[in-house]
């Protein structure tokens, strides 16, 4: 019986139409306590401290990682159709940004505990004011042996960046109020940045790749349409040079990438051994989830994240099958239900949203009663088994910027019906919702077909509204016509959707919150409405945005941050769910895994080592 | 000479019907109302201007006539154009097509090799146990959804570990020998291929089967008999160089399916085919990647059937002389 029902299992999940069951009140406490992923986490702290220390003229990072033994694979993967292009600059999507990362490295990088910024590939900066002075290591090179000097960090800002090459999205990030911070090339080891106002953003662009020079140079000369597909995926990988730890080998389209260790790589172990560790990275190119469970099953990989609704399948195996789970903690991405408070009229005349529900959506109560009936434990428990947080606030929980004095409150229907009480909603004789003129409270929810999880967000919405007496129409349509609606036909009632952010830098959330930003689903405006008809707390949240970029200390910032959150917290222009705690499986052959909650559980790869080669290839 | 001339007035008519092809799928495409750049614009780090300019270099500011238009004229002279990520059409097919074909040839021929003489067996003993047998078990094949069976047939490979799951070759296949890489590669296509032959040999197998049986029951074939004919010669030299007129256009039919792949299985197998290429193409609707799979999957059914009509001419002379006519 119990295999008959792990077929049917796998096979609902790769038929791919899965609607997720929602089966209320599953005992799940037994997974969530049964487990110790809790303390597997805190168990290893990372030894964080690196130094440079200079060996014959070459400035090195020296960690102090326990000494690990060289050689061995680790094999990951991706989901999707790989990378589109092994240019950094290009990159639009994360699987390219992930595979441009392994082989480019950044001035600064994430100080993965802290979440402050730490240099890399730069020796050291300082902030002066408006001014970033970087220094770079002396005696450390590209992958075909030239130098790495101030001449490549120029040109990759100078050139390639600030003249809008590739993917602007590093451009547009740093420019304040239309202006772009600009470059100088101090000496061959010095650079400095300038800032046209104070802007705490910045920090955050210079972990950006820095390009070679001798190879970029001739692509840029000849324009931005040849740079669109210089290094494209079909580039001869001898042709590659780079800074990164590892450096691709071999590229099987929709099948695998394979990255081989970099001989000459500037972080050292307390021996003074040039690291990386590992000598190969694999990359498995997978079409789903669900293939990629079987395959990590299989023994075809090393490292997997894994969603909720898997999690005690893992954890039966856990032990037989020499893995551990890791529990990282909430994610950044976050699932919300927004209403759409657009009250305005469309080229034609005519209102965005119907008149009458646009008057439910737009009153402070009905959108507290909506929030109050909702039972985020529920979907807590039922959608993601336990293996999420429920979530009050814009920002993630893992975020440094997090407002802590936003406490979270239960489900309270009571309170909801009080509420659309004082607003003069009143429930008629069999229980149906009518607003103050008659009208029943009817509306659609809108979600992307084919999200299995939304999908079930959207059925228990309907679910928890319809027990205030609203009629839910909950309609998953495809997501591209779903997008349309949401930013240009503006014509919805009610939407789950979800969004990932930044940890570190809320300032990435503008064009959500800005009263003209491109994602303001809320309250879209056409260009010809910016910045007309701001509700109050609009007009707060743009002016808490603009002081939030230009303030420069942490603490200053979250002052502006912490008040932003508290105004959706009050006005629930979207009404915040939950976020997935993410849990990853790693193979227990690796060592040196130090998983935190910001740079997940291979960030250290450099300093990762395989402890049993024998078993290595035992899975075939 | 008239052959040669077959050929070619056979030629100039598939233009007008690439044209309609072209224009149906192209308008099928455009007109879904699928937006190219949705994934982009809900990513909160992308603006306006780069938005703007991806439209411009998609060329979705023009109205749908000047678009097809502007396809239409470097299809003409042979430039696919490029994929909406900035690869070259010609490239990415170029990379799908041998895993393609090495599937769908390898599994045609099982087919054909299986499927026709089994279809001839059961004809010949026609509804004695055997054919029963064989009846029941297409029947089976006829039946099963080929995505159901490859799921189960994946479960199978997880369970016992006996298959790789998926693919087309292992992570290390880059540094086996020769021999260690055709067997890594057999391992891996042992499970789709066994899918699709369980499919196609169904019906290949049934096809057969009634041709012969319609062929056997005909007057010619009683009269050979009657005449004292052996069993063999009737069945080989008369039945069956009948029966086998409607098999040869199927052929034509399945050289089309050549390389137009098997989207599901290979999806389920996460096989490197075309298959996925372009039904992961038309969910985003690349419309270079889509026209070119498009019109090359039209372009092997005309040529297919082409060579299906003149296989015939070889085969059945009273073709031949009606083609002349």
């Amino acid at each position: 019986m119990k295999k008959m029902g792990y077929v049917v299992l796998v096979i609902i999940l790769v038929l791919l139409f899965a609607k997720a069951c929602i089966r209320r009140d599953m005992p799940d406490a037994e997974i969530i306590s049964g487990g110790g992923t809790e303390e597997q986490l805190s168990l290893n702290i990372y030894p964080v401290e690196r130094k440079n220390v200079t060996i014959n003229g070459v400035d090195y990072l020296q960690t102090n990682a326990p000494i690990g033994k060289f050689g061995g694979t680790l094999i990951n993967s991706t989901i999707g159709e790989g990378p589109k292009t092994f240019n950094p600059f290009n990159s639009k999507d994360a699987t390219s940004s992930t595979f441009a990362d392994l082989m480019y490295d950044g001035l600064v990088t994430i100080d993965p505990v802290s979440g402050q910024y730490i240099p890399k590939l730069a020796k050291s900066f300082e902030v002066k004011g408006n001014d970033y002075i970087v220094h770079l290591r002396h005696g450390i090179k590209w992958s075909d042996g030239k130098p790495i000097t101030a001449d490549d960090v120029y040109f990759t800002w100078k050139n390639i960046i600030l003249d809008g090459f590739g993917n602007t999205s590093t451009r547009d990030s740093i420019s304040v109020d239309g202006k772009l911070p600009t470059v100088t090339k101090i000496d061959d080891y010095t650079v400095k940045f300038t800032t046209p106002k104070p802007f705490a953003p910045f920090l955050a662009s210079l972990s950006t790749a820095i390009a070679p020079k001798h190879i970029f140079e001739p692509a840029v000369k000849k324009g931005k349409d040849f740079f669109d597909t210089f290094l494209s995926t079909n580039v001869n990988l001898k042709d590659l040079v780079t800074s990164g730890p590892f450096k691709l080998v071999e590229y099987v389209p929709a099948q695998r990438a394979v990255y081989k260790r970099s001989p000459d790589y500037y972080v050292i172990n307390s021996n003074g051994e040039k690291l990386p560790y590992l000598d190969k990275i694999t990359y498995l190119i997978v079409g789903d989830a669900n293939n990629e469970v079987l395959k990590f099953e299989g023994g075809e990989l090393d490292v997997i994240g894994v969603k909720g609704s898997d999690v005690p399948r893992f954890k039966e195996r856990q032990e037989k099958s020499g893995f551990s789970l890791v529990n990282l903690g909430p994610d950044t991405g976050t699932m919300y239900l927004s209403m759409n408070l657009n009250n305005r009229l469309n080229k034609e005349g005519k209102p965005y949203v119907n008149p009458t529900k646009s008057k439910w959506f737009c009153n402070k109560n009905f959108r507290e009663a909506v929030d109050l009936a909702i039972d985020r434990e529920n979907m807590v428990y039922n959608i993601a088994n336990g293996f999420a947080k429920p979530l009050f606030t814009p920002e993630s929980l893992n975020s440094i910027f997090l407002n802590k004095e936003l406490k979270p409150y239960p489900r309270d229907l009571g309170k909801a019906r009080d509420l659309l009480e004082q607003a003069g909603f009143k429930q008629d004789a069999k229980g149906r919702l009518r607003d103050a003129d008659g009208n029943r409270v009817e509306f659609d929810l809108l979600t992307n077909a084919g999200n299995a999880e939304r999908e079930a967000i959207g059925v228990m919405v309907k679910e928890d509204l319809e027990s205030l007496g609203m009629k839910v129409n909950f309609k998953p349509i495809e997501f591209n016509s779903l997008v349309n609606k949401l930013l240009s036909t503006y014509d919805w009632d009610m939407v789950v959707m979800g969004l990932t952010g930044s940890p570190l830098e809320p300032n990435g959330g503008k064009n959500v919150w800005l009263s003209n930003g491109a994602l303001h689903m809320f309250n879209m405006r056409t260009p010809q409405e910016a910045g007309k008809n701001l509700l109050p707390w609009e007009e707060e949240l743009d002016y808490l945005f603009e002081k939030g970029a230009i303030a420069l200390s942490f603490n200053e910032r979250k002052k502006f941050y912490n008040r932003y959150q508290e105004i959706i917290y009050n006005e629930k222009p979207m009404i915040y769910l939950y976020s997935p705690i993410r849990i990853t499986a790693i193979r227990n052959k690796f060592k040196n895994i130090y998983p935190t909650t910001l740079g997940g559980v291979i960030h250290n790869i450099e300093e990762i080592y395989v402890d049993d080669t024998g078993a290595e290839n035992g899975n075939n | 000479m008239e052959i040669i001339k077959y050929i070619l007035k056979r030629i100039l008519q598939t233009i007008p019907l690439l044209f309609i092809v072209s224009i149906v799928s192209f308008a099928l495409i455009r007109l879904s109302p699928v937006d190219p750049l949705a994934e982009l614009r809900l990513n909160p780090s992308i603006s306006q201007e780069t938005l703007e300019r991806e439209r411009q270099r998609l060329g979705l500011d023009k109205n749908i006539a000047v678009q097809y238009g502007l396809w239409a004229k470097s299809f003409v002279k042979g430039d696919l154009g490029i994929t909406s990520n900035g690869e070259s059409v010609a490239q990415k097919l170029k990379e799908r097509i041998p895993n393609t074909l090495l599937l769908t040839s390898i599994v045609i021929f099982l087919t054909w090799l299986v499927g026709v003489p089994l279809g001839i067996i059961a004809a010949v003993k026609w509804k004695s146990p055997l054919d029963r047998i064989l009846t029941v078990l297409t029947s089976i094949g006829m039946a099963i959804p080929s995505f159901f069976f490859a799921v189960l047939l994946l479960i199978f490979a997880v369970k016992t570990g006996w298959f790789p799951i998926g693919g087309l070759t292992s992570s290390n296949f880059i540094e086996m020998n020769l021999g260690q890489k055709i067997l890594d590669i057999t391992k891996h296509l042992i499970l789709p291929v066994t899918v699709l032959f369980t499919v196609s040999l169904a019906g290949l197998q049934r096809q057969m089967r009634a041709n012969l049986l319609d062929v056997l029951d005909s007057d010619y074939v009683k009269f050979a008999r009657a005449k004292g004919v052996s069993e063999y010669k009737v069945i080989m030299k008369h039945a069956l160089r009948n029966a086998v007129n409607p098999m040869i256009t199927l052929l034509g039919f399945e050289f089309a399916g050549l390389l137009s792949g098997a989207a599901l299985t290979e999806y389920v197998f996460q096989y490197p085919g075309l298959g996925r290429l372009i039904l992961e193409a038309v969910m985003k609707s690349d419309i270079n990647l889509v026209m070119a799979s498009l019109m090359m999957g039209a372009i092997m059914l005309i040529l297919g059937n082409l060579i299906a009509d003149l296989l015939l001419i070889f085969t059945d002379p009273r073709i031949r002389t009606g083609g002349t006519n």
